[in-house]
């Protein structure tokens, strides 16, 4: 189980970076490489050039305007850990931690997992859910792309192959913010069968005036479910009763659909999720505890 | 095309010239003799192959030699003798943490780094932490029992 | 010292990343092989075109099974020593047809793995596709595609049994039921996998082959045949081994080939298997299908137990390949229990997969799976609990042994005691309690047992028509004073290395740190029989025993004509240096060659038509309690207890080791592992990311409490490697049965599974509430 051959550079400016993209038609970025290099030894994946992106100084985390922003090369582990991520980003902290195993959280960026689009992987969905910007830099300068709008299908998004993500914003999660991550894998630490993102935001009298949240593992990228969980009342209800949580379970599970045991779990972990992110809201405690369900 | 790597194995500066293919875990195991590293699965996902790089443990079947330039890699064989053990490694021995052994180096290296991290993880937290290294002997048992006994827990029954 | 939990010698060099497995012997020049390996389950091969491989830098070999044929290489064929089986040999590669994905074709030699596997990549192959063969049942259908139209059927072996009055029986018996069992495909999935490194010295004409094999010796005689050398030319190594669990124990084709290639090409070559020719290529196990009928009276006495037996071999192109399991299935399906008419019926069935073999328990696993099954399923339609159904029909506790169905001399201890410290060891009432309780909450609690009767330190006779039931020691006192033990066993994991040590330290009257015990090696013995089966502690731990005792008796001969009390160390240098003052009639030196046999089995038939297998039998008793979750059909195991009764325990640490690691792998078979192929016969499950067992979080915690029944064996052990492993699928079974009974899901098979239960509740009509959920 060895990589075909290929050749290897490594960049230390973005512009060197992009170059040696767009110099081969069958160039790679490498980043965490746990996804790409599991790909390459089993040689599904056979780039002619490697160009590596760790000497770029992407691994930051800054919050401005509001805003979070992520550089690419900010490492599962950072998101899982840094007490900014925890406070102003809690849904994409409690997303990381789900990761794999501490090995692999050690490496994994957050660039690579958006850019590789495993329609699996928590964080894309977690993006989709904060109604995230992609940030891409090109030749031709940068792109800022909805998330909504950057997963095209199974591993593939609308990043251009000479193109590189450079990293992520968010918005700072605010006061009354609840957040949850709930999934279901055969085993804590591979990817999800399905799961679940909801982050809510409720106003002074504990009115839901702001929701996200998306499913990871059930389509062929992050399902966005900001629009089913409006319609079911989410948005504006001031409590998550049985009913609610009955009735957004089963529009959500509807997402699934054609998949009845997906459709099951889609209806669970949306329940949770959006019980869970209630609760820490009212509680407070917007981060989650990166449990699976 | 080879590349050269300098960089540094078990405290002692190292240079290599590396076809870009080359994982960690071959030269390792093939430059430097430290077959302690195992490769158990060569993607990924058994963590037989861990190694700490700038102390974190990594998997070395996923990180090509030539990324290494600058780092600074341990494994195994940094870490204690069979005259003198570590710390962990006798907690290993004591708790009859191991049978075949094959996944053991790396089971060492992630409770040393996961201890390095919070040194007072429960049971749970332990359990979680050496779930990416698959071990097919033991049950695991024995495995926890001798990180819980270094992170000060008693572990609990079920 | 024995009964001591004497920390682990081999420990320190593991520990620290001293360990030598296969992959850690490089040797200048060492050449790498990798396999083209068929990508469709059935094939006719048009031709091979190997010039594209062969002309790239650093290939040194390309070769086929002509090539080899032309070396001399002899097929390799089984020595199932039953009338009735299918005639099959094979050769080291396939050759017209492929009859599995991954089935090995042309070998390339190259200077690394890397470019051995650039090689492949550019082979050309030509096949024509023929019918894949999947479903075990499709399979016998009349008209199937065949595997060896030869044969004019897939099934390689049918056989029949069944005792007097059997269908009587049945038509008496006031209940009488027939359920269907199915134990699913899996891998036993050791974490090196196999692999073999071989050179071959022109000037002394001996092959040296490494191997990650538990039969070293018998790895010998296969080679030499296959490469047409003599024994005495082939010396196999087993270095280190990170776990073999009677994976291990078949000698392949690859281990064959690696052999072959040294000598053809006269450079050293390895070959480590890849996880991906892990899982696809190399061994599967346990597939059958058991439809039993079994009558009952009002008390749940079990009168008759009738077993249809079909067993999926994949391409049994493997020595002894699924045959041998399963013949040692039909012969444990009474288990622990006395069931007066038994039959059974077996079909050993050929399809286009992956070859299936041994894997630790042998064929028990399932056997166990129906047993235990029928005795639940007993207790449930009359409404008697299921431990009172077991007791009803155990084993008398006497006459020993008890003389089972078709000849086994069952030896175990009283059986109706270790049931009690059973269920009073787990609190069985008590959880039984709880159990109520909680299903009044709405949580769902059930409770498995297993009362295991398991066969140990087997002959092989009966499944490879060689292989006495033996095994060699040589156990020496050094000049020094220091001892030294060579076994024909092999450990790969079990901690002989400790375990023979305290046996020869005990018995030599000297401390277990200054005995060492070397196994793996041809060259150290003579023969050996390797570690399989649960026969070390009994085979070689008795050998061992047996020659230490004559040292010692040498000794103390030696040590009288010494006069006063002369130290070990002093006999030592007495008998070695001093031969000229020894006691007339005694050789020089301290050292004894044995070959132990308990001789408790009969390997063929004797005059009441008897056969035995076993030189003596473990009994352990499991209980587990689990909860099932109804929406994620998770299963989690709230306690587990096992009480084991392996003899005369060696190291208690040890057999506890054995019996958790046993228990993590019984557990994963049925809530985490399945080998799947598609219908045309595609491997589902290709890397590790697929083939998913359990780690450090869903392994429970597995009580042992021991007893101790002396066996009648050399010092008194009874085998127990297999014992958790076979005990963990058939209480998990019933635990999850019994947990699941009050939504109308019944469990017929190993697919414990979460997604498999969520089907299975989803098929009763169970809707999960996702407010209850979220709450939760
Ligand atoms: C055992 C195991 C378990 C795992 N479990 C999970 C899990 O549960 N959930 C989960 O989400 N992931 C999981 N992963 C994958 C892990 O999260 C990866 O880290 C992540 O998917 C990719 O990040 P990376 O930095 O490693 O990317 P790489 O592997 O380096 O690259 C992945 C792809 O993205 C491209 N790429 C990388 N960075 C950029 C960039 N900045 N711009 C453009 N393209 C880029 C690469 O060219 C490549 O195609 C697991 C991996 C392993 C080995
Ligand atoms: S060998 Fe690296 S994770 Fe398995
Ligand atoms: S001790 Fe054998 S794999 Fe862990």
């Amino acid at each position: 189980m060895k990589p075909a051959p290929f050749e290897y550079v490594r960049a230390t400016q973005l512009g060197d970076a992009l170059a040696a993209l767009a110099s081969d038609d069958d160039a790679k970025v490498i980043a965490g490489g746990q996804s790409l290099v599991p790909l390459m030894a089993l040689r599904l994946a056979r780039p002619a050039l490697l160009v590596d992106v760790n000497d770029l100084p992407l691994d930051t985390v800054e919050v401005a305007n509001n805003e979070v922003r992520l550089g690419s090369l900010v490492r599962h582990v950072r998101l899982e850990r840094d007490a900014v991520v925890v406070r102003a980003a809690p849904l994409l902290a409690e997303a990381a931690a789900l990761i794999g195993y501490p090995a692999i959280r050690n490496r994994g960026t957050l660039g690579g997992s958006v850019a590789h689009a495993d329609p699996a992987a928590e964080l894309p969905a977690a993006l989709v859910a904060l109604d995230g910007v992609v940030l891409a830099e090109g030749r031709e300068g940068t792109r800022r792309i909805s998330a909504r709008d950057f997963f095209e299908g199974f591993l593939t998004t609308v990043l251009a192959p000479d193109e590189l993500v450079v990293g992520v914003q968010v918005p700072v999660a605010a006061e009354r913010h609840g957040a949850s991550f709930r999934e279901w894998a055969p085993r804590a630490g591979d990817f999800a069968v399905a799961g679940v993102a909801v982050v809510i935001e409720l106003d002074a009298g504990g009115v839901c005036v702001s929701l996200g949240a998306a499913a990871c593992g059930v389509g062929s990228t992050p399902v966005d479910l900001h629009e089913v969980l409006t319609d079911a009342g989410v948005l504006g209800a001031s409590d998550v009763g049985d009913s609610l949580l009955r009735s957004t379970a089963q529009a959500a599970a509807r997402t699934a659909r054609g998949d009845d045991d997906r459709e099951q779990l889609v209806g669970l972990l949306t329940a949770a999720a959006l019980h869970d992110a209630f609760a820490r809201a009212r509680g407070g405690d917007a981060s989650g505890t990166g449990v699976a369900a | 095309m080879k590349h050269r790597v300098k960089f540094e194995v078990n405290g002692e500066a190292a240079e290599i010239e590396a076809e870009p293919r080359e994982t960690l875990l071959d030269v390792v195991r093939e430059r430097f003799g430290l077959t302690g590293a195992h490769a158990g699965c060569e993607h990924g996902a058994c963590g037989a192959c861990t190694v700490l790089v700038d102390g974190a443990a990594v998997r070395s079947c996923l990180l090509f030699a030539v990324q290494c330039e600058g780092r600074s890699v341990q494994t195994i064989e940094a870490f204690g003798t069979p005259a003198a053990l570590h710390p962990m490694q006798e907690a290993f021995r004591t708790h009859h943490a191991l049978q075949c052994g094959f996944c053991t180096p790396a089971m060492v290296l992630t409770a040393i780094d996961m201890l390095a991290h919070s040194p007072n993880a429960t049971e749970t937290e332990i359990r979680a932490a050496l779930a990416g290294n698959l071990c097919r002997c033991t049950g695991y048992a024995g495995i926890v029992d001798a990180v819980c006994s270094l992170a000060g827990r008693e572990p609990v029954d079920s | 010292m024995i009964g001591a939990r004497t920390l682990r010698r081999e420990d320190p060099r593991l520990l620290t990343g001293r360990g030598s497995y296969l992959a850690d012997h490089d040797v200048p020049g060492l050449c790498h092989i990798a396999l083209w390996r068929s990508p469709v389950a059935h094939a006719r091969i048009r031709s091979i075109d190997t010039a594209a491989a062969a002309a790239l830098p650093g290939v040194v070999a390309v070769l086929t099974q002509a090539d080899l044929d032309a070396a001399g290489a002899r097929p390799m064929t089984h020595l199932l020593p039953i009338p009735g089986v299918q005639p099959l040999a094979w050769g080291v590669l396939a050759q017209e047809v492929v009859r599995f994905v991954g089935e090995p074709l042309v070998a390339v030699v190259a200077a690394s793995r890397a470019i051995a596997e650039d090689a492949v990549d550019v082979l050309v192959v030509d096949y024509d596709e023929l019918p894949p063969v999947v479903d075990v049942h499709a399979a016998l259908e009349f008209g199937a595609p065949l595997l060896y139209p030869e044969w004019g059927t897939n099934e390689f072996l049918h056989l029949d049994y069944a005792t007097d009055g059997l269908d009587d029986a049945l038509a008496r018996a006031p209940h009488v039921r027939t359920e269907r069992f199915e134990s699913h495909r899996i891998a036993a999935l050791p974490l090196e996998g196999h692999g073999a490194q071989a050179s071959f010295d022109p000037a002394t004409g001996t092959l040296t082959v490494l191997a990650s094999q538990q039969q070293p010796h018998q790895l010998r005689t296969v080679i030499a045949e296959v490469c047409s050398l003599s024994e005495g030319e082939v010396r196999v190594i087993a270095p280190d081994m990170g776990g073999g669990f009677g994976n291990k124990q078949h000698f392949t084709r690859e281990e064959c080939l690696v052999a072959l290639l040294a000598r053809i090409t006269g450079r050293p070559v390895r070959w480590s298997q890849d996880r991906g020719e892990g899982l696809t290529a190399s061994i599967h196990s346990r597939p059958q299908v058991h439809d039993a009928t079994f009558g009952y009276d009002d008390d749940g006495r079990v009168l008759a137990l009738s077993v249809r037996v079909v067993s999926d071999l994949g391409n049994p192109v493997l020595y002894f390949s699924g045959v041998g399991p399963s013949l040692v299935t039909v012969g444990a399906l009474c288990g622990g229990y006395a069931i007066e008419h038994h039959g059974w019926s077996l079909s050993c069935v050929a399809t286009t997969t992956c070859p299936v073999g041994g894997y630790r328990g042998f064929g028990q696993p399932q056997s166990h799976l129906t047993t235990e099954r029928v005795m639940d399923l007993v207790a449930a339609d009359l409404g008697i609990d299921p431990a009172e159904v077991r007791r009803r029909n155990l084993l008398p506790d006497a006459p020993r042994p008890f003389i089972a169905h078709g000849g086994a001399r069952i030896d175990v201890g009283p059986l109706g005691p270790q049931l009690d410290q059973l269920l009073d060891s787990f609190q069985y009432d008590a959880w039984r309690e709880r159990q109520r309780a909680m299903r009044d909450a709405g949580r769902y609690v059930g409770i498995g047992l297993s009362t295991l009767v398991q066969g140990t330190a087997p002959t092989q006779y009966g499944v490879a028509g060689r292989g006495g039931s033996y095994e060699t020691a040589i156990v020496s006192v050094l000049p020094d004073g220091n001892v030294t033990v060579a076994v024909g066993s092999k450990s790969q994991g079990q901690s002989h290395e400790t375990v023979l040590a305290q046996i020869a330290a005990e018995m030599l009257g000297t401390t277990v740190d200054r005995v060492v015990v070397r196994d793996g090696d041809t060259a150290l013995l003579p023969n050996g029989m390797g570690t399989w089966g649960s026969r070390t502690a009994v085979m070689a731990g008795g050998a061992v025993r047996v020659a230490a005792g004559r040292v010692r008796d040498k000794m103390t001969a030696i040590a009288a004509h010494m006069g006063g009390a002369p130290t070990l160390e002093a006999v030592a240098a007495e008998a070695w240096w001093h031969a000229h003052r020894l006691p007339a009639g005694i050789e020089p030196g301290l050292s004894a060659t044995v070959c132990y046999t308990p001789g408790r089995t009969i390997p063929i038939p004797d005059a009441a038509g008897h056969t035995s297998f076993d030189e003596t039998f473990g009994s352990h008793m499991t209980a587990v309690a689990v909860e099932v979750c109804p929406a994620t059909g998770d299963v989690s195991v709230l306690d587990a207890l096992l009480v084991s009764d392996c003899g005369v325990v060696i190291n208690p640490m040890v057999v506890e080791g054995q019996h958790q690691g046993g228990f993590a792998q019984g557990l994963g078979a049925v809530l985490y592992e399945e080998v799947r192929y598609s219908d045309d016969g595609q491997p589902q499950c290709t890397t590790l990311a697929d083939y998913t067992i359990p780690t450090a979080i869903e392994v429970p915690r597995l009580r042992v409490v021991h007893r101790e029944t002396h066996s009648g064996t050399e010092g008194g052990f009874r085998g127990v490697g297999e014992a958790a492993i076979t005990a963990a699928p058939a209480a998990l079974a019933g635990a999850v049965a019994d947990a699941l009974a009050p939504l109308g899901v019944t469990i017929t098979s190993t697919r414990l599974h979460a997604h498999h239960l969520r089907a299975l509740l989803r098929a009763a009509g169970v809707e999960p509430d996702p407010a209850a959920f979220a709450i939760a």
